[in-house]
């Protein structure tokens, strides 16, 4: 493993100058006691702003969870996590909610819309709940990007899986986040449609600028990554720089899964 | 198949708890209002029964022969009492005297004799003794505490001459429901002999006679015919006294039980959508496990089954709870109106096998009913695709379908026509069938309310929106979402306080009207009236409240029914001509009434349609010597007699006494209420009998006991919302655990824990709104169309909306939603993100 990144470098402007997320030893612990389940174990890692990153591993590696912590969802039971030079361990709900609001965007595997809201709404919600205005130019940019200009009045459930996970890239980006987590946003979609919302991850990374994480098991959508971190039994177990699926594909076979 | 539904409902035992709830609410109110209901002819029954107790042979006076003006002699009872078999015999009789009180002012009192034989007395006593000497008296324990006296006091009672006699108190008794009881005074009971002596005219309405043991009850009133003759006496055997005294009660308490089976029947329907919807969400809810109890081999019947015995073990469980609970309901009711009506009720707790059956029925059948609608749907759908399908119940939101509005049409129309009809029709009729007509248009909104929700919740949700922005917002949405459900859940709150609301409109329409005729009946500022029904005021108090210089215009009434020449006398008032007009103004329909000299006369316009009389008709009145001819001038309305005349005129048909019944008095102009009455009170405190009263006491005291009635009615109504909101609070809490992954979705976009919590309150808010509002509009315009229907051109009612109350009643919705709201919401705002995301 490890090509070059710097047929990379050279597209974008902000690559490796600073880290968008870092972790530095961060401990997971589920339960107490006897019954303690260590998910993460000291995971060190840093992303790159304006890059696009994999996370992979076999079930229970603790990818989900590393994710969770990264993004302020869930509290870490050790070490430290920074978005954008704010360091988030520490910070109580609210400041979490309000970092979450205005510096992360959200693509879910599934049930990303709220039911009651169109698409539009459902695009401009998180920046309602933070007050704030959509830029219009920019809003249409991501709407033409995605296709969704005649689909904005529709409700979720008007929507097919692939148009209700283009309408929750278009939300994640519309906030002009400093990273978007993606937790396995093609998981229930056909190869198809998987591939468009992919494609569009990439694009915002390669032309927009935009950092993207990505949780998935699907070495064929961590192909689509500059980057691929794994993770085994809750410790980082190597990268993979460029991946392609087969190079991912037999990382993940080293790692026994 | 058995084992999955214990562990089921084991499994689950917090979320069917809360579903119990509703159920238990919605049992214990309609058994509760049965319990109430037979509680209260019970202890009717037993009251009466008191008079019959004891008596094995009854005798009266038929009204015919000369024991019909004088009532049975002392001779009479004497005969009875020489007669072989009988051990005891006493005359019934009461005497109304007046007695004193410690200020010097009398108040109207009954005694009656203390039978002399102790098993037909009609009371128990309670302390101390029963007079034995003819100066002590036993007092009703009633009594003790309205006039406040006290064993071992000395009391006065006045006779007609005002003559005194004075008594002690040695011991109280509680007596039940008979003539005495039943005339609303002082009650005292003396000895016998004493009763003459309080009155010239002695009038025993009947005698009561125990036999001597052996001796049957038939043989006992074969013997006493013998000895009395039968002519001019009815007589009864004790159990046909018993018989007839409880036919007479069935009729009355079956009123009250018919108005509380009313209510019970609103707690039903209620109760009956609380049930329904909460079965609707829960099996709802259910429908990927019960599609994954078909993937692993139950049958459709399996799963169908399975549903319908978990409603049926739930519903006999809370039925039971509900049962006991409508027993308290009902101890607690009973316990209330006793302090209400100042009364010391027994609390009874009848339990008929018609209410256990009414209490299994609502509880164990509803909820089976309830439960059968969705259990049937949740088992049409193919087992896969329940499986995959989202969880999410905006899905099953049905189009409203054309029979829904077909028929909510066909209700609306029944509803109008019989309004229509009812409008036409005289008072109480008039109540009743524009009433059933109101409730039918009810039904009507009811069936309609899922149409309605949208557009009313879109109305309701402007403010909250301006207010509190984006979770406001989210919280209108999904009041929305499932127009059915909302519908459901807000119906019975609707219900509740639409009846609330139309008995509030018409009450409230009806103690104005009367306040409003208190004040053009009574221009005066206080009338000076007799505490004592039977004796007037002396001629003279009417020239010596002349002659107080506070005082400018003084009224004298008298009043006194004049025989006819044939057959129809009237009822004649009169005062002074030049009061005639001006304190005494009855409102004239045609002629006029000032200026009404002597020996004319103006006759009220139902006397006047009865008698066939018109202005310029002559009205002949008096017997013999005192036969006279009045010239009909006026024909007029609110006036509490056949016809106004003038004192000569009256005086002329030469009344019983020459006293008044009551004197107006106008005050001068810048004299205050508080001086004036110090000045009348200088000429009335002499009179024991003397009271002033003032327009404003007449309308406290006529309002007093309307807001009683209307205070019973919001406390049966109460419970109803009380189930009303629980089904809020039911909906809210399953809907929550509808939702979870939906809230964690908006707290990981950035919505806090507060703006969460904030967004369920709101949606509670705004569905308790939208019921409470609704229930207020049609409340009040059905309230409308009953006071119309009631109203007629002889009794007209006023249409008045009690706002203060109906702003009290909107923020109770509320506020009680808002508490509905609090632990759904807590339950919310503790999940956690990552967990809320992983729920399935």
């Amino acid at each position: 493993m490890g090509q070059s990144m710097s047929a990379v470098a050279s597209e974008t402007s902000r690559v490796g100058t600073q880290a968008a997320v870092a972790a530095n030893g961060l401990v997971k612990v589920y339960g107490k006691g006897d019954t303690a389940v260590r998910a993460l174990g000291g995971v060190s890692v840093e992303f790159q702003a304006g890059r696009f990153t994999a996370i992979m591993g076999p079930s229970g590696s603790g990818k989900s969870t590393l994710m969770h912590c990264l993004a302020g969802l869930d509290s870490s039971d050790g070490g430290s996590v920074h978005i954008g030079g704010t360091e988030i361990t520490g910070l109580n709900d609210k400041d979490l909610t309000k970092l979450r609001r205005d510096r992360v965007g959200f693509v879910f595997q599934a049930f990303n819309l709220l039911p009651t809201l169109s698409a539009e709404q459902n695009i401009l919600l998180g920046l309602e709940l933070a007050g704030r205005k959509a830029d219009k130019q920019w809003f249409d940019t991501i709407v033409d990007v995605l296709g969704l200009r005649d689909r904005l009045k529709h409700k979720p459930s008007e929507l097919s899986g692939g148009q209700q996970q283009r309408v929750a890239c278009a939300r994640a980006l519309v906030a002009r986040p400093d990273v978007v987590f993606a937790d396995e946003p093609t998981g229930n979609l056909d190869s198809r449609s998987g591939a468009e919302v992919l494609d569009f991850l990439r694009m915002s990374v390669r032309k927009l600028g935009q950092t993207v994480i990505m949780v998935t098991h699907d070495p064929v959508a961590a192909s689509y990554a500059d980057r691929v971190v794994l993770l085994a039994d809750g410790h980082l177990a190597g990268e993979i720089q460029n991946p392609t699926a087969d190079s991912v594909l037999s990382a993940l076979k080293h790692l026994g899964a | 198949m058995l084992r999955t539904i214990i562990a089921g409902v084991r499994a689950r035992t917090a979320r069917l708890l809360l579903s119990s709830v509703a159920i238990m609410l919605g049992v214990a109110f309609v058994t509760g209002t049965l319990v109430l209901g037979d509680g209260i002819t019970e202890g009717m029954r037993d009251e009466f029964a008191k008079s019959a107790r004891g008596v094995d042979l009854s005798m009266s006076t038929t009204g015919e022969g000369p024991q019909a003006e004088t009532g049975i002699s002392q001779a009479t009872l004497d005969k009875v009492r020489s007669t072989p078999g009988v051990q005891g015999a006493d005359l019934r009789t009461v005497v109304g005297a007046a007695m004193l009180t410690q200020s010097g002012k009398a108040k109207p009192a009954t005694v009656g004799p203390l039978a002399s034989t102790p098993e037909l007395r009609e009371y128990d006593l309670k302390e101390g003794r029963y007079p034995t000497s003819p100066t002590e008296a036993a007092v009703d324990v009633r009594t003790l505490a309205t006039a406040k006296v006290s064993i071992g006091q000395q009391i006065t009672l006045l006779d007609k001459q005002d003559g005194k006699h004075p008594f002690t108190i040695v011991g109280t008794f509680a007596q039940g429901a008979n003539s005495m009881s039943l005339a609303g005074s002082e009650h005292f009971v003396v000895l016998p002999e004493v009763m003459s002596g309080l009155t010239d005219e002695l009038h025993a309405y009947g005698l009561v006679a125990k036999a001597a043991p052996g001796v049957t009850q038939e043989q006992l009133v074969a013997d006493v015919k013998k000895a009395v003759g039968e002519q001019g006496y009815t007589f009864r055997t004790g159990e046909q006294l018993t018989t007839e005294t409880l036919a007479q009660i069935s009729s009355r308490s079956s009123e009250m039980t018919q108005v509380l089976l009313v209510f019970a029947l609103i707690a039903l329907v209620v109760a009956a959508m609380v049930i329904y919807n909460t079965f609707t969400i829960l099996v709802a809810q259910r429908t990927r496990e019960l599609a994954l109890m078909r993937c692993v081999g139950a049958s459709r019947g399996q799963v169908f089954g399975s549903v319908m015995a978990e409603a049926f073990v739930m519903g006999l469980f809370a039925s039971v709870i509900g049962l006991l609970g409508g027993l308290g309901v009902s101890a607690l009711m009973q316990v209330v109106i006793g302090a209400v009506s100042d009364d010391n009720i027994v609390v009874r707790l009848p339990l008929a096998p018609t209410t256990v059956l009414a209490a299994f029925a609502v509880g164990v059948l509803i909820t089976v009913v309830a439960a059968f609608l969705p259990a049937h749907k949740a088992t049409k759908v193919a087992p896969i695709a329940a499986l995959r399908a989202q969880l999410d119940s905006h899905e099953e939101v049905a189009r409203t379908s054309k029979v829904r509005i077909a028929f909510a049409l066909l209700l609306g129309l029944a509803g109008v026509g019989v309004v229509a009809f009812g409008m036409n029709l005289d008072e109480e009729q008039a109540l009743l069938v524009t009433g059933t007509g109101t409730m039918l248009l009810l039904a009507m909104v009811v069936t309609l309310g899922p149409v309605l929700v949208g557009p009313v919740n879109r109305v309701l949700g402007v403010l909250p929106r301006a207010l509190f922005g984006v979770p406001a917002k989210l919280a209108s949405g999904n009041a929305g979402r499932n127009p059915k459900r909302t519908a459901a859940t807000t119906a019975a709150l609707m219900i509740g306080v639409t009846i609330v609301s139309l008995v509030t409109v018409v009450a409230t329409s009806a103690k104005e009207t009367a306040n409003a005729e208190v004040d053009s009946r009574f221009p005066a500022d206080y009338t000076v009236t007799s505490s004592v029904g039977s004796r007037t005021l002396p001629q003279g108090m009417a020239a010596q409240l002349a002659a107080v210089p506070e005082v400018a215009k003084v009224a004298p009434v008298a009043a006194f029914g004049v025989p006819g020449p044939a057959d129809g006398g009237a009822y004649l008032m009169a005062t002074t001509p030049e009061m005639i007009g001006d304190l005494v103004k009855p409102k004239a329909t045609s002629g006029a009434i000032t200026g009404l000299k002597s020996g004319d006369v103006a006759v009220n316009s139902r006397f006047a349609e009865r008698s066939g009389l018109a202005v310029g008709s002559t009205l002949t009145l008096g017997a013999d010597a005192t036969k006279r001819d009045l010239k009909v001038v006026a024909v007029v309305e609110g006036l509490d007699a056949s016809g106004l005349v003038t004192l000569d005129t009256l005086r002329a048909f030469k009344p019983a006494d020459d006293g008044f019944d009551s004197i107006m008095v106008k005050l001068r102009d810048g004299v205050t209420a508080e001086a004036g009455r110090t000045a009348v009170e200088k000429v009335t405190d002499p009179s024991p009998i003397a009271v002033i009263d003032s327009a404003a006491e007449t309308k406290a005291q006529l309002n007093t006991q309307v807001d009683q009635v209307l205070a019973f009615i919001w406390a049966l109504i109460g419970l109803a919302v009380v189930i009303a909101l629980f089904g809020i609070a039911n909906t809210l809490t399953l809907s929550v655990l509808e939702r979870t992954r939906e809230s964690a979705l908006l707290r990981a976009l950035g919505l806090t824990k507060g703006q969460l919590r904030l967004m369920l309150v709101v949606e509670s808010v705004l569905m308790a709104v939208m019921g409470a509002a609704i229930g207020l509009v049609l409340g009040i315009g059905f309230g409308g169309l009953l006071v119309k229907g009631m109203s007629s051109d002889s009794f007209p009612i006023a249409f008045a909306v009690p706002y203060g109350q109906i702003a009290v009643m909107l923020l109770a919705a509320v506020v009680a939603a808002m508490v509905a709201a609090a632990m759904p919401a807590r339950r919310a705002g503790r999940t956690s993100v990552v967990a809320g995301m992983a729920e399935a």
